[in-house]
Parts: C-alpha cells; sequence; structure tokens
C-alpha cells in the first residue's frame, strides 16, 4: 500500500549546518507518527518542510516529501497552494496566535472548503460539531478572542480537516494547553485518524503524549533520527543511548519521590558545531572512537525497529 | 522564630476589580501552612489563582484580605522596612530564567547583589560567598565573570537558584522553575533543587501545573480550581487516593509516559471548559464540571473538611 506520506532522505541547511540531516519515515492512513525530541532537534522544522512552509534561512538541498505516491518537490508554488488545506493541512501549538482576529470562526473554517460560509454554512456546522464545540450555531459567529484556547484548538482542526486531507501535520498541537482540555484534543485527534483514516504526524516535546496516542515514533536528536519503530517497542526496550536517557529522566508514578533522575550531561551541540560521527557522542556513556569517526546509519535492531547508534545492542 | 511554621496562610484573597460588573475573584479565601523542611506543591490549571498566592506570598501581589505569615512575620499590610526585612527570609524562583536576569549584570554581580545590598559581605568575602553558590548550585566560580547570554537555559535557572540561595532564604517560593526546560534539562534542576533542600532545610513552595514533577518533589500537594483550594493532602494519600473528583480528573488526564500503562487507564475525560472567575459559579465552584454533580453542589458551598488524613471541599468526597 502506498503511504499517505513519505518523507526522503530529507536534508536542510541554515548556512552551512545541516540542521535537519537524512530524515525520512513513512505514515499509513489512519497512523499516528509523533516526531519526539528536545528544543533545537530539528522536528518542528522538518513539518515545515513537509508543508513546503520554510522560513527563508532554511534551505532545502536533498530529499523530497510524498504525498499519496505524488513527489511535492515537482509542484510550483502555485500548484503546492492547491495541496495545502485540502489534501495535506497544518496546525499549530498557539491556536490563538495561528487564526485571524478579524474574522469569525465560520468564515475561516469555510474557507478549506474553498467556497463562501453562505454555501458552506451546513458543513461548517457539521464539522464545528464533529471537533466537540458545544452549540456550533451559536459559535460559528464568533471571533477567536470569544472562545478559550482549547476551544480556538478546536476550530483550528476543525478548518485543517473541512476539506478532508489524507495528512495533518500537529506541531505541539497541546502544548499550550490545560492538561484536562489536552486529553480532549488527544482523544478528538486519535478518533480523526481512526473514524476518517487521517494520517497524522505529531510533533511534541512530551514523551506521555507520545504513549498515549502515538502508533509509532521517531525520536530526534540535533537533526537526526536516533531510533524509529512502534511505540510500545521503544518505549519497553529503547535502542538508542539517548532515547534510554530521555526515559529514565522522566518522574514518574512509579518512582521513589526525591530518588536520583537521570541526566544527560553536557548540552546539545549547536548547529556550527555538531560532531563528526554520531552527534550524541559527546555525551553518550557508551561512545568510543568509533562513534566519533563514522555517522551511525538507521539500521534494523529489532523488526521494525530501527537505530542510528553503533552500540545499539549494549543499549540498557 | 520558634514555633511558628515558616508559613501561614489565613483566608487569602485577592480580588481584582472589573470595569462592569463584580471583581475578579483570582483568590478567594484560602489556607494553608507549612512547616520548615516541607515542600508543598501547588497545583492547578491556568487561571486557578496558583501563580497569584505565590506572589501574594513574597509580596509582589496586592492583597484584598487574610493573612500571609512568614516566619512569624505578617506580610500583609506590612511597611516597607518591616517587608524589606521578611523579604530577606524568603525568595522567589520564576519559571522563565531569561527575564529573571539583568541582561546586563555579570553572574557573579546578580547571585552577590543580597549580600551586598544588605552588607552582609563586600569584596574578597563577596567573592568567596559567591564562588561557593555557584558551586554549590553546579556551575563553576569562574563563572562569575560571564553574563547570562553565555548560559544555556538550565545553567540561567541555576544562577537564579544561586541568587535565591545568597541569603539563606527559610522560605523558598519556586513558581513553574522547570516549566521552561526540556527534560533532560529538568531532571538536572530538579535533582538540585531536591539537593538544596536537603542541605539547607529551607520550607518550599512548588507552584507547578506538572503533577509527574510536583509527586516527586513535594511532601504535600495543595490542589487549587477557580481560586479555592479542593483538596490538600499529604503526597501518597493525594496521588493513591485522591478524595476530590476534580483531583481525580486531573490525575487521569495527565498522559503517563508508558504507552500500555497510559492506554489501560480509564479515560474519564472532563466535560467543558473552566468558567470565568469574573462569572463564578453558585455552591461549589466545580459543579459545572464534576461528573457527580447533585443539586445541592449548586446551591451549597462545600464545607472545608478533614476526610482521612485529606483536607477536602466536597460533598461527595472518595471516603
Amino acid at each position: 500500500m502506498t503511504p499517505a506520506l513519505a518523507v526522503h532522505d530529507l536534508r536542510l541547511l541554515i548556512g552551512g549546518a545541516a540542521v535537519v540531516d537524512g530524515v525520512g519515515f513513512a505514515v499509513a492512513p489512519g497512523e499516528v507518527m509523533a516526531l519526539v525530541g528536545e528544543s533545537g532537534c530539528g522536528k518542528s522544522l522538518t513539518a515545515h518542510a513537509i508543508m513546503r512552509l520554510l522560513p527563508d534561512a532554511v534551505r532545502q538541498d536533498r530529499g523530497y516529501v510524498a504525498l499519496d505516491g505524488d513527489n511535492l518537490s515537482v509542484l510550483s508554488e502555485r500548484q503546492m497552494r492547491l495541496v495545502r488545506g485540502r489534501r495535506m493541512s497544518m496546525i499549530f501549538q498557539e491556536p490563538q496566535a495561528a487564526l485571524d482576529p478579524l474574522s469569525t470562526v465560520g468564515a475561516q473554517v469555510a474557507e478549506g472548503t474553498g467556497s463562501p460560509l453562505r454555501q458552506a454554512r451546513a458543513a461548517v456546522l457539521a464539522m464545528l460539531d464533529e471537533v466537540g464545540i458545544a452549540d456550533p450555531a451559536r459559535r460559528i459567529d464568533q471571533y477567536p478572542f470569544e472562545l478559550s484556547g482549547g476551544m480556538c484548538q478546536r476550530v483550528m482542526i476543525a478548518s485543517a480537516l473541512i476539506a478532508r486531507p489524507a495528512v495533518l501535520i500537529a506541531d505541539e498541537p497541546t502544548t499550550a494547553l490545560d492538561v484536562t482540555i489536552q486529553a480532549q484534543i488527544l482523544d478528538l485527534l486519535r478518533r480523526l485518524a481512526i473514524e476518517r483514516g487521517t494520517a497524522i504526524v505529531l510533533i511534541t516535546h512530551d514523551m506521555g503524549v507520545v504513549a498515549d496516542i502515538a502508533d509509532r515514533v521517531a525520536v530526534m536528536y540535533a537533526g537526526r533520527i536516533a531510533e524509529t519503530g512502534d511505540t510500545a517497542a521503544i518505549f519497553a526496550r529503547p535502542r538508542h543511548p539517548y532515547t534510554a536517557l530521555l526515559l529514565a529522566a522522566l518522574p514518574r508514578r512509579t518512582d521513589v519521590p526525591r530518588s536520583r533522575l537521570a541526566v544527560i550531561e553536557g548540552r546539545v551541540p549547536a548547529p556550527s558545531e555538531f560532531p563528526t560521527g554520531c552527534r550524541f557522542a559527546g555525551r553518550c556513556p557508551l561512545a568510543d572512537a568509533r562513534c566519533r569517526a563514522e555517522t551511525p546509519l538507521l539500521r534494523e535492531v529489532a523488526r521494525g525497529h530501527l537505530s542510528a547508534c553503533w552500540h545499539a545492542e549494549a543499549v540498557r | 522564630m520558634s514555633g511558628a511554621p515558616a508559613l501561614r496562610v489565613t483566608d487569602l484573597a485577592v480580588h481584582y476589580p472589573a470595569r462592569n460588573g463584580p471583581p475578579v475573584r483570582a483568590v478567594d479565601g484560602i489556607s494553608f501552612a507549612l512547616e520548615a523542611h516541607e515542600t508543598l506543591g501547588l497545583v492547578g490549571e491556568s487561571g486557578c489563582g496558583k501563580s497569584t498566592v505565590a506572589r501574594a506570598i513574597v509580596g509582589l501581589q496586592t492583597v484584598t484580605h487574610g493573612s500571609v505569615m512568614v516566619d512569624g512575620t505578617e506580610i500583609v499590610g506590612a511597611g516597607r522596612a518591616a517587608l524589606r526585612a521578611a523579604r530577606a527570609g524568603m525568595q522567589m524562583v520564576f519559571q522563565d530564567p531569561v527575564t529573571s536576569l539583568n541582561p546586563r549584570m555579570t553572574v557573579g554581580a546578580a547571585v552577590g547583589e543580597p549580600l551586598l545590598v544588605r552588607g552582609l559581605a563586600r569584596g574578597a568575602a563577596l567573592r568567596e560567598r559567591v564562588a561557593l553558590l555557584l558551586t554549590e548550585c553546579g556551575l563553576r566560580p569562574e563563572d562569575a565573570a560571564r553574563y547570562p547570554h553565555q548560559f544555556s537555559g538550565g545553567q540561567r535557572q541555576r544562577i537564579v537558584i544561586a541568587r535565591a540561595l545568597a541569603l539563606r532564604p527559610a522560605l523558598l517560593v519556586c513558581d513553574e522553575p522547570v516549566s521552561a526546560l526540556d527534560v533532560s534539562v529538568r531532571a538536572q534542576i530538579l535533582n538540585l533543587l531536591v539537593d538544596l533542600q536537603r542541605a539547607h532545610g529551607m520550607a518550599c513552595l512548588f507552584v507547578s501545573h506538572d503533577l509527574a514533577v510536583v509527586r516527586h518533589v513535594c511532601d504535600r500537594v495543595a490542589v487549587m480550581y477557580l481560586g479555592h483550594l479542593a483538596e490538600l493532602a499529604p503526597r501518597d494519600a493525594l496521588f493513591s487516593a485522591p478524595r476530590h473528583p476534580y483531583t481525580r480528573a486531573l490525575l487521569a488526564a495527565v498522559p503517563e509516559p508508558d504507552p500500555v500503562a497510559q492506554r489501560a487507564k480509564p479515560r474519564v475525560p472532563l466535560v467543558g471548559e473552566i468558567p470565568s472567575p469574573a462569572r463564578m459559579p453558585s455552591g461549589c465552584r466545580f459543579h459545572t464540571r464534576c461528573p457527580m454533580a447533585q443539586p445541592v453542589c449548586r446551591e451549597t458551598e462545600p464545607a472545608w473538611r478533614e476526610v482521612g488524613a485529606s483536607m477536602v471541599a466536597c460533598h461527595f468526597p472518595n471516603e
């Protein structure tokens, strides 16, 4: 089966530094794929590259994105505009900032249909109802400032999905929301993936969100995928030292309170200082001479589970 | 002062006047006490009033009524001199270490400033104290000569903590101290806070929206909803036997970083949104979202009462 979305060997440069390097993955219809990592790992740039919405300072010099088998890199900007919002949509972290403050909820959601609100009103009302907005007949004529953050996020999801795109890119969609509202939005995304078969790429820094909703996950570090596979497998037995440490650094319900949390020594190198070889080597307890000299490529270490580590078998 | 708790908050209220209509009751009559050596977590969602409580305690917020006693000294209505004296015993750490530090001041000057302005140390003695504080917070003595922008977010939060500890406060108020930090850095700062409290035994009020972090560092936890305390309980009681339906919903909503446990969890999503504190619901303020609400909950505000080891404001707590 053709994946809904496939990213091939993506490389993004800022100046001379490859801030995203060799990133590739595929997402099937109805599947939720999480890109997880800490600030600066390249997860959000990857999302913007998929939409072809990169800032001017970032240049893509390698790789391509295929939507349902169609290579998007050959499309003109005009053709790409017909793809965005119709076949592939994106939602953002700050729903209030992403919505137009001067336009009503209904007008913004109707935009995705290509028809004015007068004609699309019934479809917009149905969509608002589907994303769980109570009293859509009243909300449709309100402005974003009259809505809470959680409700604005529902409006953004409604406007992203009204044209029934095959792919939804969700960039930290719940980071600005409270936990009880986050739980509602995650339930909504899960339901949309199952019921509509939307393929979702979820960008997040929160391992709890990944555990809740992702079918598969790619853990990113310093612009590269460190490890990728089924969510259950990666949490049960991480095969990259970075993932293992990241998971051990989280306080958990089952821990002894005030016990020592694992720390990752040092800090993420700046793009201008990316080392040759493995970019995690400088902070890695398993690193040896080979790690500092040769870049480890992703390789299969268990069925469907890939790790970019020379010592994947030794990770505890 | 002996005998007095490190912090006693009694019937604290902060109301903001509204242009039209009744005042916004951001904090609406809450009481708790904090002993020396103890860490109390204050949790709740945005707008519940938890940060306002923190600011009121350190005297950065005008209080409508109620009392805040820090180490036996009243903060509410205290004059400048009294407040200045009391502030030596309490310090605050904020969420954003970038805006908490003066970009034009060296790290050494920032950390040493509390000692200098209070005339406690100067010259070589001051430099020595600063070096000690930096070392204690995981930085190097040489870092005193550098500027905040030369440090990462986690290191800047270490600088802020070093400055807060300079006067050896009896009370440390931390408002979301690790919320702006990445996971791996957050673990470093949490380890540091745990170590420092072990070493110095100050009381700590830890304001956070992150329940996993609160469970990790706190002895007791207070849960706020719309300006009121819903529940206050020892850590283990709160996490293993939450008595207030809001506490239960909050705990259920936090996604666990464990796919097996997380997906097996019963889903009890709270419906609806937090009401505006300008239009406070009648009776129990949680009744509009409560899955257990009865007619009495709409009419009568529940009393703050003891149930087992916990204090709870609910007509139908889990007993």
